[in-house]
Protein backbone atom coordinates (compact mmCIF):
# COMPACT_ATOMS: atom_id res chain seq x y z
CA UNK A 1 0.00 0.00 0.00
CA UNK A 2 1.12 3.47 -0.61
CA UNK A 3 -0.08 6.96 -0.02
CA UNK A 4 -0.55 8.51 3.35
CA UNK A 5 -3.52 9.25 5.51
CA UNK A 6 -2.79 12.80 6.41
CA UNK A 7 -3.19 13.77 10.02
CA UNK A 8 -4.82 17.04 11.00
CA UNK A 9 -2.33 19.86 10.80
CA UNK A 10 -0.55 18.32 7.82
CA UNK A 11 -0.49 21.59 5.88
CA UNK A 12 1.07 23.39 8.83
CA UNK A 13 3.75 20.78 9.33
CA UNK A 14 4.45 20.59 5.63
CA UNK A 15 4.78 24.37 5.40
CA UNK A 16 7.27 24.41 8.27
CA UNK A 17 9.33 21.57 6.78
CA UNK A 18 9.36 23.13 3.30
CA UNK A 19 10.62 26.32 4.88
CA UNK A 20 13.32 24.43 6.81
CA UNK A 21 14.49 22.72 3.63
CA UNK A 22 14.74 26.06 1.85
CA UNK A 23 16.66 27.60 4.75
CA UNK A 24 19.01 24.63 4.66
CA UNK A 25 20.00 25.36 1.05
CA UNK A 26 20.54 29.07 1.61
CA UNK A 27 22.66 28.30 4.68
CA UNK A 28 24.69 25.74 2.76
CA UNK A 29 25.26 27.75 -0.41
CA UNK A 30 26.12 30.92 1.49
CA UNK A 31 28.38 29.07 3.97
CA UNK A 32 26.32 30.09 7.00
CA UNK A 33 27.38 27.18 9.22
CA UNK A 34 25.72 28.50 12.36
CA UNK A 35 22.31 28.57 10.66
CA UNK A 36 23.06 25.23 9.01
CA UNK A 37 23.90 23.38 12.23
CA UNK A 38 20.92 24.92 14.00
CA UNK A 39 18.65 22.90 11.68
CA UNK A 40 19.85 19.57 13.09
CA UNK A 41 18.97 18.06 16.45
CA UNK A 42 21.85 17.98 18.95
CA UNK A 43 22.51 14.34 18.07
CA UNK A 44 21.50 14.75 14.43
CA UNK A 45 23.11 12.69 11.70
CA UNK A 46 24.33 13.74 8.29
CA UNK A 47 25.18 10.95 5.90
CA UNK A 48 26.79 11.95 2.61
CA UNK A 49 29.74 11.17 0.38
CA UNK A 50 32.25 11.80 3.19
CA UNK A 51 30.54 9.30 5.49
CA UNK A 52 28.26 9.76 8.48
CA UNK A 53 28.74 12.63 10.89
CA UNK A 54 26.81 12.41 14.16
CA UNK A 55 26.20 15.40 16.39
CA UNK A 56 26.47 19.08 15.51
CA UNK A 57 30.22 19.29 16.09
CA UNK A 58 30.99 16.38 13.77
CA UNK A 59 28.59 17.71 11.14
CA UNK A 60 30.24 21.12 11.34
CA UNK A 61 33.71 19.72 10.70
CA UNK A 62 32.56 17.43 7.92
CA UNK A 63 30.56 20.07 6.06
CA UNK A 64 33.28 22.71 6.25
CA UNK A 65 35.83 20.29 4.83
CA UNK A 66 33.42 19.29 2.08
CA UNK A 67 32.66 22.89 1.15
CA UNK A 68 36.38 23.61 0.80
CA UNK A 69 36.99 20.61 -1.42
CA UNK A 70 34.00 21.27 -3.64
CA UNK A 71 35.26 24.83 -4.22
CA UNK A 72 38.27 23.30 -5.95
CA UNK A 73 36.02 21.18 -8.12
CA UNK A 74 33.73 23.86 -9.54
CA UNK A 75 35.64 26.63 -11.33
CA UNK A 76 34.39 29.30 -13.66
CA UNK A 77 35.93 30.03 -17.09
CA UNK A 78 38.66 32.19 -15.46
CA UNK A 79 39.61 29.49 -12.94
CA UNK A 80 37.97 31.25 -9.99
CA UNK A 81 35.70 29.27 -7.65
CA UNK A 82 32.32 29.10 -9.39
CA UNK A 83 29.07 30.20 -7.81
CA UNK A 84 27.40 26.90 -6.91
CA UNK A 85 23.70 26.69 -6.08
CA UNK A 86 21.68 23.73 -4.87
CA UNK A 87 18.06 23.52 -5.91
CA UNK A 88 15.24 21.56 -4.38
CA UNK A 89 12.18 20.73 -6.43
CA UNK A 90 9.43 18.23 -5.55
CA UNK A 91 9.23 16.96 -1.99
CA UNK A 92 7.25 14.10 -0.44
CA UNK A 93 6.65 14.53 3.29
CA UNK A 94 5.02 12.05 5.68
CA UNK A 95 4.17 13.12 9.19
CA UNK A 96 3.77 10.66 12.06
CA UNK A 97 3.07 12.64 15.21
CA UNK A 98 6.24 14.53 16.14
CA UNK A 99 8.28 12.66 13.57
CA UNK A 100 8.43 13.20 9.84
CA UNK A 101 9.94 11.42 6.86
CA UNK A 102 10.79 13.15 3.63
CA UNK A 103 12.21 12.49 0.21
CA UNK A 104 13.18 15.40 -1.99
CA UNK A 105 14.71 15.79 -5.40
CA UNK A 106 17.73 18.09 -5.50
CA UNK A 107 20.05 19.22 -8.26
CA UNK A 108 22.74 21.84 -8.56
CA UNK A 109 24.07 24.32 -11.04
CA UNK A 110 27.07 26.63 -11.23
CA UNK A 111 28.29 29.41 -13.50
CA UNK A 112 30.93 27.14 -14.95
CA UNK A 113 29.40 26.55 -18.39
CA UNK A 114 30.77 27.79 -21.72
CA UNK A 115 31.03 31.59 -21.75
CA UNK A 116 30.31 31.78 -18.03
CA UNK A 117 26.79 30.46 -18.48
CA UNK A 118 25.08 28.30 -15.91
CA UNK A 119 25.51 24.58 -16.26
CA UNK A 120 23.75 21.81 -14.32
CA UNK A 121 26.10 19.87 -12.07
CA UNK A 122 24.81 16.74 -10.42
CA UNK A 123 21.46 15.60 -9.01
CA UNK A 124 20.18 13.20 -6.41
CA UNK A 125 17.76 12.85 -3.53
CA UNK A 126 17.54 13.82 0.10
CA UNK A 127 16.19 11.16 2.45
CA UNK A 128 15.28 12.82 5.71
CA UNK A 129 13.99 12.07 9.14
CA UNK A 130 12.79 14.98 11.18
CA UNK A 131 11.52 15.56 14.69
CA UNK A 132 9.48 18.36 16.14
CA UNK A 133 11.19 19.81 19.22
CA UNK A 134 9.56 22.71 21.11
CA UNK A 135 7.28 23.31 18.14
CA UNK A 136 10.14 23.44 15.63
CA UNK A 137 10.97 20.83 13.01
CA UNK A 138 14.64 19.77 12.86
CA UNK A 139 16.57 17.18 10.90
CA UNK A 140 17.43 14.16 13.04
CA UNK A 141 18.91 12.50 9.99
CA UNK A 142 19.63 13.74 6.50
CA UNK A 143 20.94 11.33 3.91
CA UNK A 144 22.30 12.95 0.75
CA UNK A 145 22.34 10.67 -2.25
CA UNK A 146 23.99 11.66 -5.51
CA UNK A 147 23.40 9.71 -8.72
CA UNK A 148 26.83 10.71 -10.03
CA UNK A 149 28.92 9.33 -7.20
CA UNK A 150 29.90 5.68 -7.07
CA UNK A 151 27.95 3.89 -4.36
CA UNK A 152 25.94 7.00 -3.46
CA UNK A 153 23.07 6.63 -5.92
CA UNK A 154 19.45 6.43 -4.80
CA UNK A 155 19.08 2.87 -6.06
CA UNK A 156 16.43 1.16 -8.13
CA UNK A 157 13.58 1.11 -5.63
CA UNK A 158 11.27 4.13 -5.61
CA UNK A 159 12.59 6.04 -2.57
CA UNK A 160 9.06 7.07 -1.62
CA UNK A 161 8.17 3.39 -1.13
CA UNK A 162 11.04 3.12 1.37
CA UNK A 163 9.89 6.30 3.04
CA UNK A 164 6.36 4.92 3.41
CA UNK A 165 7.79 1.78 4.99
CA UNK A 166 9.86 3.81 7.45
CA UNK A 167 6.82 5.87 8.34
CA UNK A 168 4.72 2.73 8.83
CA UNK A 169 7.32 1.31 11.21
CA UNK A 170 7.35 4.56 13.16
CA UNK A 171 3.58 4.39 13.50
CA UNK A 172 3.64 0.78 14.72
CA UNK B 1 4.91 33.18 17.52
CA UNK B 2 2.42 32.98 14.66
CA UNK B 3 -0.47 30.55 14.54
CA UNK B 4 0.71 27.52 12.49
CA UNK B 5 -2.58 27.17 10.58
CA UNK B 6 -2.48 30.83 9.59
CA UNK B 7 1.17 30.48 8.61
CA UNK B 8 0.37 27.55 6.30
CA UNK B 9 -2.43 29.57 4.67
CA UNK B 10 -0.19 32.62 4.27
CA UNK B 11 2.56 30.48 2.81
CA UNK B 12 0.17 28.94 0.27
CA UNK B 13 -1.15 32.37 -0.76
CA UNK B 14 2.32 33.89 -1.07
CA UNK B 15 3.54 30.96 -3.17
CA UNK B 16 0.54 31.48 -5.43
CA UNK B 17 1.38 35.17 -5.83
CA UNK B 18 4.95 34.25 -6.73
CA UNK B 19 3.64 31.80 -9.33
CA UNK B 20 1.30 34.38 -10.84
CA UNK B 21 4.14 36.88 -10.99
CA UNK B 22 6.27 34.54 -13.10
CA UNK B 23 3.46 33.63 -15.50
CA UNK B 24 2.67 37.34 -15.91
CA UNK B 25 6.32 38.11 -16.61
CA UNK B 26 7.03 35.28 -19.04
CA UNK B 27 3.77 35.83 -20.96
CA UNK B 28 4.25 39.62 -20.89
CA UNK B 29 0.93 40.28 -19.17
CA UNK B 30 2.09 43.65 -17.93
CA UNK B 31 -1.21 44.51 -16.16
CA UNK B 32 -1.21 41.28 -14.16
CA UNK B 33 2.49 41.77 -13.45
CA UNK B 34 2.00 45.25 -12.00
CA UNK B 35 -1.05 44.03 -10.02
CA UNK B 36 1.26 41.78 -7.98
CA UNK B 37 2.61 44.93 -6.31
CA UNK B 38 1.03 47.39 -3.86
CA UNK B 39 0.01 50.78 -5.29
CA UNK B 40 3.32 52.23 -4.08
CA UNK B 41 5.29 49.02 -4.53
CA UNK B 42 8.98 49.03 -5.47
CA UNK B 43 10.71 46.79 -8.00
CA UNK B 44 14.49 46.86 -7.75
CA UNK B 45 16.10 44.89 -10.59
CA UNK B 46 18.99 44.98 -13.05
CA UNK B 47 17.42 47.51 -15.42
CA UNK B 48 16.13 50.03 -12.86
CA UNK B 49 14.40 50.71 -9.55
CA UNK B 50 10.73 51.42 -10.20
CA UNK B 51 8.13 52.80 -7.81
CA UNK B 52 4.37 52.42 -8.11
CA UNK B 53 2.24 50.17 -10.29
CA UNK B 54 2.28 52.43 -13.34
CA UNK B 55 6.08 52.64 -13.43
CA UNK B 56 6.32 48.90 -12.86
CA UNK B 57 3.85 48.22 -15.69
CA UNK B 58 5.90 50.38 -18.05
CA UNK B 59 9.06 48.62 -16.85
CA UNK B 60 7.45 45.30 -17.77
CA UNK B 61 6.75 46.66 -21.26
CA UNK B 62 10.39 47.65 -21.61
CA UNK B 63 11.42 44.19 -20.47
CA UNK B 64 9.08 42.67 -23.06
CA UNK B 65 10.64 44.79 -25.81
CA UNK B 66 14.24 44.18 -24.69
CA UNK B 67 14.02 40.47 -24.04
CA UNK B 68 13.69 39.49 -27.70
CA UNK B 69 17.07 41.12 -28.38
CA UNK B 70 18.64 39.66 -25.29
CA UNK B 71 17.77 36.02 -25.92
CA UNK B 72 17.75 34.61 -29.44
CA UNK B 73 17.52 31.20 -31.01
CA UNK B 74 20.21 29.98 -33.38
CA UNK B 75 18.13 31.20 -36.36
CA UNK B 76 18.03 34.71 -34.86
CA UNK B 77 14.36 34.64 -33.89
CA UNK B 78 13.44 35.75 -30.35
CA UNK B 79 13.77 32.91 -27.86
CA UNK B 80 11.14 31.90 -25.34
CA UNK B 81 12.21 32.76 -21.81
CA UNK B 82 10.92 30.91 -18.75
CA UNK B 83 11.66 31.70 -15.13
CA UNK B 84 11.61 28.90 -12.59
CA UNK B 85 11.09 29.24 -8.87
CA UNK B 86 12.18 26.52 -6.47
CA UNK B 87 12.77 26.71 -2.73
CA UNK B 88 11.34 29.64 -0.83
CA UNK B 89 11.87 30.82 2.75
CA UNK B 90 8.86 32.77 4.03
CA UNK B 91 8.60 34.70 7.31
CA UNK B 92 5.19 36.08 8.26
CA UNK B 93 4.47 38.56 11.06
CA UNK B 94 0.83 39.63 11.10
CA UNK B 95 0.08 41.42 7.84
CA UNK B 96 3.72 41.63 6.79
CA UNK B 97 5.92 38.97 5.25
CA UNK B 98 9.48 38.54 4.03
CA UNK B 99 10.72 35.99 1.58
CA UNK B 100 13.99 34.75 0.17
CA UNK B 101 13.64 32.57 -2.91
CA UNK B 102 15.87 30.94 -5.48
CA UNK B 103 15.07 31.56 -9.16
CA UNK B 104 16.66 30.53 -12.42
CA UNK B 105 15.74 30.95 -16.05
CA UNK B 106 16.10 29.10 -19.31
CA UNK B 107 15.34 29.71 -22.95
CA UNK B 108 14.75 27.57 -26.00
CA UNK B 109 17.88 29.11 -27.51
CA UNK B 110 20.29 26.20 -27.09
CA UNK B 111 21.79 24.21 -30.00
CA UNK B 112 19.01 22.75 -32.15
CA UNK B 113 16.37 24.67 -30.17
CA UNK B 114 17.12 22.89 -26.90
CA UNK B 115 16.67 24.39 -23.44
CA UNK B 116 19.58 26.49 -22.24
CA UNK B 117 19.99 27.84 -18.72
CA UNK B 118 20.75 31.55 -18.86
CA UNK B 119 20.94 32.84 -15.35
CA UNK B 120 20.11 32.35 -11.68
CA UNK B 121 19.77 34.42 -8.54
CA UNK B 122 17.56 35.24 -5.58
CA UNK B 123 14.41 37.22 -4.91
CA UNK B 124 14.26 39.21 -1.70
CA UNK B 125 10.72 40.34 -1.03
CA UNK B 126 8.77 42.39 1.43
CA UNK B 127 5.05 41.72 1.27
CA UNK B 128 2.03 43.23 2.88
CA UNK B 129 -1.56 42.02 3.15
CA UNK B 130 -3.91 44.59 1.62
CA UNK B 131 -7.65 43.88 1.93
CA UNK B 132 -6.92 40.22 2.54
CA UNK B 133 -4.54 39.88 -0.41
CA UNK B 134 -0.78 39.49 -0.23
CA UNK B 135 1.12 41.88 -2.50
CA UNK B 136 4.77 42.79 -3.00
CA UNK B 137 5.67 46.01 -1.25
CA UNK B 138 9.22 45.59 -2.45
CA UNK B 139 10.88 43.01 -4.64
CA UNK B 140 14.64 43.02 -5.11
CA UNK B 141 16.01 40.75 -7.80
CA UNK B 142 19.58 39.59 -7.51
CA UNK B 143 21.25 37.91 -10.48
CA UNK B 144 24.52 36.03 -9.97
CA UNK B 145 25.42 36.38 -13.65
CA UNK B 146 25.27 40.18 -13.80
CA UNK B 147 28.31 41.87 -12.24
CA UNK B 148 27.15 44.23 -9.50
CA UNK B 149 23.77 42.50 -9.08
CA UNK B 150 24.97 39.41 -7.22
CA UNK B 151 23.29 38.38 -3.97
CA UNK B 152 25.44 39.72 -1.10
CA UNK B 153 27.87 37.30 0.54
CA UNK B 154 25.91 36.97 3.78
CA UNK B 155 23.19 34.31 3.90
CA UNK B 156 20.23 36.34 2.55
CA UNK B 157 17.77 34.64 4.92
CA UNK B 158 19.46 36.30 7.91
CA UNK B 159 18.67 39.76 6.63
CA UNK B 160 14.93 39.11 6.58
CA UNK B 161 14.84 37.15 9.80
CA UNK B 162 16.13 40.30 11.47
CA UNK B 163 13.44 42.42 9.77
CA UNK B 164 10.73 39.96 10.82
CA UNK B 165 11.96 39.94 14.39
CA UNK B 166 11.91 43.74 14.51
CA UNK B 167 8.32 43.68 13.18
CA UNK B 168 7.30 41.08 15.77
CA UNK B 169 8.56 43.37 18.55
CA UNK B 170 6.69 46.32 17.08
CA UNK B 171 3.37 44.43 16.90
Amino acid sequence: MSGAVMQAGYAEDRAAIEDLMARYLFAMDWGDYEAYLDMFTEDGELEFVRGTAKGRQAISESVRAFKQSIGQFYKDADGNPAILRHIISQTVIRIEGDRAFAVAFWWEMANDGPGGKPKPGTFGTYEDELVKQDGRWLFSKRRILNEFLEGRGTGEVNPVRLLDERAQRARA
Amino acid sequence: MSDPAQLARDRAEIKDLMGRYLFAMDWHDTEAYAACFTEDGVLDYAMATLTGREEIRRGAEKFRDAVGDLFKREDGSPALLRHVLDHIVIRVEGDEAWTTAFWWEMTDGGPGRTPEIQSFGTYEDELVRVNGQWLFRRRKIYNELIPGRETPAENPVRHYDAAAQAAAKRN
